[in-house]
């Protein structure tokens, strides 16, 4: 079947098992000890299998769902943004520090995503990141991240 | 004018004043640590062991460095992403870690099972021992073995069928138990469980027959009469349980201390390191730390850092013997 | 009965002191607003202040953090019901109702009735831990390996009742979970299973990331990115409180999540966790319209929230009566006791007997305090969703962060929530429902551990099982269940057919 005509479910359920397959290989590596006294590898096998046998049914049964060419990804590219953004802003928390890190993320959501006013953008990233740092880090002392300067 | 000769004597000169000016204020700066907190890394959960000895620790370093001295938990994989952790930082000082006898342990059975060792020993330094518990055998009060010769014949008699329980494989219950059983020529099966809370619930249920319990653990559980002690891996008897023999009493060459101690990542100035030494040194003799350790039940033994080191190394040999014999588990079938 | 009395009286003696009253409101409030951070529950609530108890006096440790634990577990079905992101662990079923009572208008009925679920439950199982204490430490202690197993079967079985859609994807999901729940170190073998060598993922992935990431950062990904904000009917303030015939639905699933949750509860160990799983699949099975839950019936916020309430409790009664630590939260307890010299237990009981029943009183105390804190609140809480999306989200993404973060001091969990974030958002498009990884995540290592603990315990003998009456019983009930819950699945099939549009098969 070409990839247009993929159904969605087809192509979830195929994934799934592709999923299984990766686990089975991976799983190679442990023990599989018997039924009496299963190993490291025994259980997960046993679940590797099973997602296979319902990805594979799943991907069979597809053939009547929705075709993946008409599914609604309107907002995909959007959320591909926000979660990058806090892939970025998770990388750099304990390279530059919660609170720069916190202030850079609010300005970007609510200025360059949301095009709010300078102003207030200004004020929530400021007043959130210093404000959070301050309940969270100082008065509950958990010890929050803090950048090269010690700030 | 100016020439090279002259420019390169005013450099020198230069060079030398800048010395001369630096070499007291890093002189200073070093007599001046600390000068900021000091963290001291537990790679446990709040409330474990190693998190109840930091803590009253850090209490009196305070008083005796005059900077604040937080602890802060950082747990995961039994304590290796803590000691990990510490010794990737900075070894400026400011961090050092208190931790327990599976520091020892961790990098051996990381070997064994062939992954890259999550750290090694000598990215650290001794700084001091705090505390060397052993621990006691407990048997469950349904069992009929009131003495370790009544159990270790019981155990001939039918090998492989008795059952005991650990807190984790390769852990401060599981070695112990383990040496004894070599040491008496006897086999038992092991029931693993996660932690020493669950442990004893599996003997406290005659789940499993007996383990190899830290002494505060079993006193309480001695009072109400559910299970009985048979005998403690120390050297001298356990002043908690005058009764129970030591193995070593018995005729077994078996010792083992469920240990904490204070470390800090290899690098630190030697100056520093005796700073942190002596830090130690004078908090361990408080009385707010005698009385706070003592409630918690963990007698304080304290070793500075060289005694630390030789014992921490007789410790490792031991441990490392202990581990190479027990093997990978499913390897033994 | 007299003497149970009196002590009761002592007790409150102890708890209703100004200073230790003024601990437990000021634990219960502090509990609140750590819980309604996602990703914070009561675990992270009491570790975050253990240390701050060590200079106060036993009686007031003990009260402050039962305070905070409590508070948490009331702060965390806020965030679960009015923005889809679970508090913690147990508020993850909260989420699927309350979330849609949310977006029909009933968030402060939601509220509400998870207040007074939970107030209820908490109450019962004060009295259960007041009343039966030493018997049921008792009781529960014969709780092996193998009797767990059997429980943890029941609730795996459960799965079949949680999810109204495609049974097939419901149990890839519950697959799924299970396999998450196979990453970690392997306490039997010592191995480490598919850590790809991150040593944080000894421990396994967490539960809280991957709920707050897989139902929270999912929701934000599918709302906020789709420019409007969410599509939530705000209540008018008459709307805030149930109507009578919500209060008339809740009866039935508060009770019996208060005694499910409560027995559930008492068994040493982590099941407590899987109490609002089983509450919500006991609901939709027992419920005459099953096809409402998932769209905000009330039911699937009075059970789970209920029994998650009681089986807190219930944690307490072996943690009180044995002394022992049958969880990271009963241990911190147990610490925070133990640095003042005091060892819970049997002994503890009858040697400082105001110390067990000051606590019990100032359970009773603390859940008073939370149900007049909590429904107040409900008003100001619905306010919060007044707030402009685009400012609330990026706010609540920075919480979740936050919040991650906080639990472990590590960066490694806040990868987690951002990775099951964007396989949410994946999922939720392809039609498969969350809850059962949830379910799976929790139940796999447990499941594993027990029934690998029952056979090193018997040698590789299966017969075990047969062998002990409890778990004997209880595997015979889970099977019953499951074979209950595939009725309709087999009855149905004709209707599969037809709904789906393909032609009856020929006879």
């Amino acid at each position: 079947m070409s990839l247009p005509r993929l159904r969605n479910d087809q192509l979830s359920g195929l994934m799934l098992l592709a999923l299984a397959l990766f686990v089975g290989w991976q799983n190679r590596a442990y023990p599989l000890g018997s039924v009496q006294e299963p190993g490291a590898g025994y259980t997960p096998l046993l679940i590797a299998v099973f997602l296979g046998v319902i990805g594979l049914l799943i991907a069979l049964k597809g053939a009547s769902s929705e075709p993946l060419s008409e599914m609604q990804w309107p907002e995909a590219k959007r959320a591909a943004m926000i979660l990058v953004a806090c892939a970025v802003a998770t990388y750099a928390l304990e390279h530059l520090g919660y609170r720069i890190t916190v202030m850079s993320l609010l300005v970007f959501f609510l200025g360059v995503m949301e095009h709010k006013k300078p102003l207030a953008v200004a004020s929530v990233a400021i007043g959130f990141s210093l404000l959070s740092f301050y309940f969270i880090g100082t008065l509950l002392r958990v010890p929050l991240p803090r950048g090269p300067l010690g700030w | 004018m100016l020439t090279d000769g002259d420019t390169l004597i005013m450099l020198a000169r230069l060079a030398a004043a800048v010395c001369l000016v630096l070499t007291p204020l890093s002189a200073l700066s070093q007599e001046s640590f600390p000068n900021r907190p000091i963290s001291v890394v537990v790679p446990f959960p709040p409330g474990g062991m190693a998190d109840l000895s930091a803590r009253p620790l850090s209490v009196s370093m305070e008083q005796v460095l005059k900077q604040p001295v937080v602890v802060v938990n950082k747990a995961g994989a039994s304590g290796a992403v803590g000691i990990q952790n510490v010794a990737n930082s900075k070894p400026d000082g400011y961090t050092i870690m208190v931790s327990l006898v599976s520091f020892s342990t961790i990098p051996e059975v990381d070997e064994m099972f062939g992954r890259k060792p999550a750290y090694s020993r000598d990215q650290f330094t001794p700084i001091a021992l705090l505390a060397a518990d052993p621990p006691v055998l407990a048997v469950g009060a349904g069992t009929p073995w009131k003495s370790v010769k009544e159990l270790v014949e019981d155990a001939k008699k039918r090998p492989g069928e008795i059952v005991y329980s650990h807190s984790g494989l390769y852990g401060p219950s599981h070695l112990p138990m383990e040496m004894f059983l070599h040491a008496a020529g006897v086999r038992m099966r092991q029931v693993p469980a996660v932690g020493g809370g669950p442990a004893m619930t599996l003997v406290l249920g005659g789940n499993a027959a007996m383990w190899s319990s830290p002494p505060a653990m079993a006193l309480q559980h001695v009072q109400s009469q559910k299970i009985r002690v048979l005998a403690s891996w120390g050297a001298k008897r356990h002043a908690a349980f005058p009764d129970a023999p030591t193995l070593k009493e018995l005729g077994y060459d078996v010792e083992f201390y469920v240990w904490s101690g204070v470390f800090a990542p290899k690098g630190v100035a030697e100056p520093t390191v005796t700073i942190l030494r002596d830090a130690v040194r004078k908090a361990v003799a408080f009385p707010e730390f005698k009385t706070s350790m003592a409630k918690v039940q963990t007698p304080v033994m304290y070793l500075d850092g060289p005694e630390f080191k030789q014992f921490l190394e007789k410790d490792a040999r031991m441990l490392s013997t202990a581990i190479k014999r027990i093997g990978r588990i499913e390897d033994k079938k | 009965m007299a003497d149970t009395f009196q002590n009761l009286l002592l007790g409150f003696q102890v708890a209703l002191q100004w200073n230790v009253l003024g601990y437990a409101f000021a634990g219960c409030v502090i509990g609140t607003l750590v819980g309604m951070m996602p990703g914070l529950g009561p675990l992270a609530g009491i570790s975050l202040l253990l240390p701050a108890t060590f200079g106060l006096n036993p009686i007031i440790a003990m009260v402050l953090l039962g305070g905070v634990y409590y508070g948490a577990m009331y702060g965390g079905s806020t965030t679960s019901i009015l923005m889809r992101i679970p508090g913690e662990a147990a508020s993850v079923m909260t989420c699927v109702d309350g979330y849609a009572m949310t977006q029909n208008g009933r968030a402060g009925a939601a509220l509400a009735i998870a207040a007074i679920g939970s107030f209820v439950a908490g109450t019962f199982g004060v009295i259960g831990l007041m009343l039966l204490a030493p018997t049921l430490a008792a009781l529960a202690l014969r709780f092996g390996p193998p009797e767990y197993t059997a429980l943890l079967m029941m609730g795996f079985f459960i799965l079949a009742y949680m999810s109204g859609g495609s049974m097939p994807k419901t149990l890839a999901m519950a697959a799924f979970g299970l396999l998450l729940g196979m990453i970690g170190i392997d306490a039997m073998t010592g191995y480490t299973r598919f850590s790809f060598g991150v040593i944080e993922l000894g421990d396994g992935v967490g539960i809280v990331p991957v709920a707050v990431g897989l139902f929270g950062i999912s929701e934000i990904l599918m709302t906020a990115a789709a420019g409007e904000g969410p599509k939530v009917r705000i209540p008018k303030f008459r709307e805030l409180m149930p109507s009578a015939r919500e209060f008339k639905d809740s009866v039935g699933p508060i009770a019996r999540g208060s005694l499910l949750g409560f027995l559930i509860g008492i068994i040493p160990g982590s099941a407590h966790v899987i109490s609002s799983f089983v509450s919500y699949g006991l609901e939709r099975r027992l419920s005459k319209h099953p096809e409402r839950f998932g769209k905000g019936a009330i039911e699937g916020v009075a059970g789970p929230e209920s029994a998650n309430n009681s089986a807190a409790t219930g944690a307490f009664v072996p943690m009180m009566a044995l002394g022992i630590p049958t969880g990271p939260v009963t241990a911190v307890m147990i610490a925070a006791v133990m640095v003042h010299g005091i060892s819970p237990g049997p002994t503890m009981i009858q040697n400082q007997p105001e110390l067990f029943w000051g606590f019990v009183a100032s359970m009773y105390v603390g859940n008073v305090v939370l149900l007049i804190l909590n429904l107040p609140l409900v008003g100001l809480f619905v306010n919060l969703l007044r707030i402009p999306y685009a400012y609330l989200y990026p706010g609540i993404l920075c919480f979740c962060i936050l919040g991650c973060y906080s639990v472990s001091n590590s960066v490694v969990d806040v990868w987690i929530m951002l990775i099951m974030g964007g396989v949410g958002y994946a999922l939720r498009k392809f039609g498969y429902d969350l809850a059962p990884v949830a379910l799976g995540l929790v139940l796999a290592p447990m499941l594993e551990l027990s029934l690998r603990q029952s056979l090193a315990m018997s040698a590789g003998d299966y017969t075990i099982f047969l062998q002990r009456p409890i778990a004997l019983t209880m595997l015979c009930l889970g099977v019953l269940l499951l074979l209950l819950g595939l009725k309709p699945l087999l009855s149905k099939k004709k209707d599969w057919r037809s709904k789906v549009g393909l032609d009856e098969v020929p006879d």
